[in-house]
């Protein structure tokens, strides 16, 4: 199991757009992936439980993964909120 | 393009138009090639540029009481000038009588000429929906059609997907089935209607079973002839490769005969109930058409949820640093 934080840096948020990516990206990994912030526990492969958390621009987020291939889920997951989901 | 000889289209529709063949069996081998009419007067006024001479000609009152009121020779001459174009078709209306010189003239030049007790009016409306009908453009496709809840769902799919178990899973919740391995679709107007290839009845084959009959064993209410096609369903076995829409926020179209429909790609896997999530789909394509987009909905929601989110924080950020 591999943890890591991360802040939100895309201006808009976790909106629908972003969790979808994010969603999409996790599903092709067979590890599991828990998103943490403020209390707030939800699966990373459902799209109803990462749109419940309204991320919000410089909100900080810890992504716990755990399976075979924890860390290149965690790599690409990284990437792209690096990239600031495409938006900007 | 689609040719209807006179013959077919007499023998199909004597009945309704109420038709009389006039000339010899021989003209009946002409050839429709265009699904518009056309009403003569002009070029029996003499006037034969941009003679749409091709379509089928109906003559009705007006026309034949102008032919009263110019001399036989007249009429002759203009006739014969006429009919030098090969006109596959005249219908007289009303059941009225034709001149004789017209009539040896058609024979002798080979245009086809019948009588229609209907009006004038009538003859060309029912007339022009069966020509457009005809001439439409159509395809056969490889899926299943049902009606649920009035929205006309093509299924498709590979053979041993499931669509005819699906079909018969939403007949058995009291929607309709339109036909089964086959479907053909015909386009008039943008508007895509399917009906079964042919008219045997609603059998369907369920594999390990073999045919059934769907009207007879559900009944009546279980089948309807036609739909409009307002969607597809593409069937799929899941893959992990492949990118399902998770939102909707955004919509895929597919091509049909040059019109445009929404496609679902919906991933199948044993146990999974697919008629309930048809259902929904007919549902939730009856609620778009009524401006009703459930995801757009919540993306404002959430949309509005982080603005205001990041507004608290952007103020407290503020009052720190005025701290």
């Amino acid at each position: 199991m591999i943890s890591k934080k991360i802040i939100v840096d895309n201006k808009l948020g976790l909106h629908a757009r972003p969790c979808a990516l994010l969603v999409k990206t996790a599903s092709r990994y067979r590890s599991d992936l828990l998103i943490k912030k403020d209390n707030i526990e939800v699966n990373g492969k459902s799209i109803m439980g990462v749109m419940m958390l309204a991320a919000e621009y410089k909100s900080e987020l810890e992504l716990i993964a755990n399976g075979v291939d924890e860390e290149y889920m965690i790599e690409e997951i990284s990437k792209l909120f690096a990239s600031k989901f495409n938006e900007e | 393009m689609k040719i209807l000889t006179v013959r077919e289209f007499f023998e199909m529709k004597n009945r309704e138009f109420a038709l009389t063949v006039v000339t010899e069996p021989k003209t009946l081998d002409n050839h429709v090639e265009e699904s518009q009419l056309h009403r003569p007067g002009l070029a029996l006024a003499g006037f034969l540029e941009r003679f749409a001479y091709k379509r089928i000609q109906v003559i009705g009152e007006t026309e034949i009481s102008y032919m009263q009121t110019i001399s036989e020779d007249l009429l002759y001459d203009r006739i014969k000038e006429m009919f030098e174009f090969s006109i596959p078709l005249i219908i007289v209306t009303k059941g009225l009588s034709i001149p004789q010189q017209i009539e040896y003239l058609a024979n002798e030049l080979n245009i086809a000429i019948m009588t229609s007790r209907l009006s004038t009016d009538k003859l060309i409306n029912s007339l022009t929906r069966f020509l457009r009908e005809y001439f439409a453009p159509q395809k056969s496709m490889h899926g299943t059609l049902v009606d649920a809840f009035g929205v006309g769902i093509l299924l498709t799919g590979k053979s041993g997907i499931g669509k005819s178990e699906c079909a018969l899973d939403l007949v058995e919740r009291g929607h309709r089935l339109i036909a089964d391995d086959l479907v053909k679709i015909v386009q008039a107007d943008d508007i895509l209607t399917g009906t079964a290839v042919n008219d045997f009845g609603y059998f369907m084959e369920v594999r390990g079973v073999g045919l059934i009959d769907v009207e007879r064993m559900f009944g009546i209410e279980a089948v309807r002839k036609s739909v409009i096609i307002e969607t597809q369903v593409e069937l799929m076995l899941w893959q992990d490769s492949m990118d399902y829409e998770r939102i909707g926020l955004t919509n895929n179209y597919v091509d049909i005969l040059g019109v445009s429909i929404p496609i679902i790609y919906l991933p199948v896997s044993p146990g999974k109930n697919v008629s309930v999530i048809l259902e929904v789909i007919a549902l939730n394509h009856i609620l778009k058409k009524y401006g009703y987009e459930a995801a757009e909905v919540y993306q404002r929601k959430l949309q509005e949820r982080i603005k205001k989110k990041t507004g608290l924080k952007n103020l407290a950020e503020n009052d720190e640093n005025e701290l």
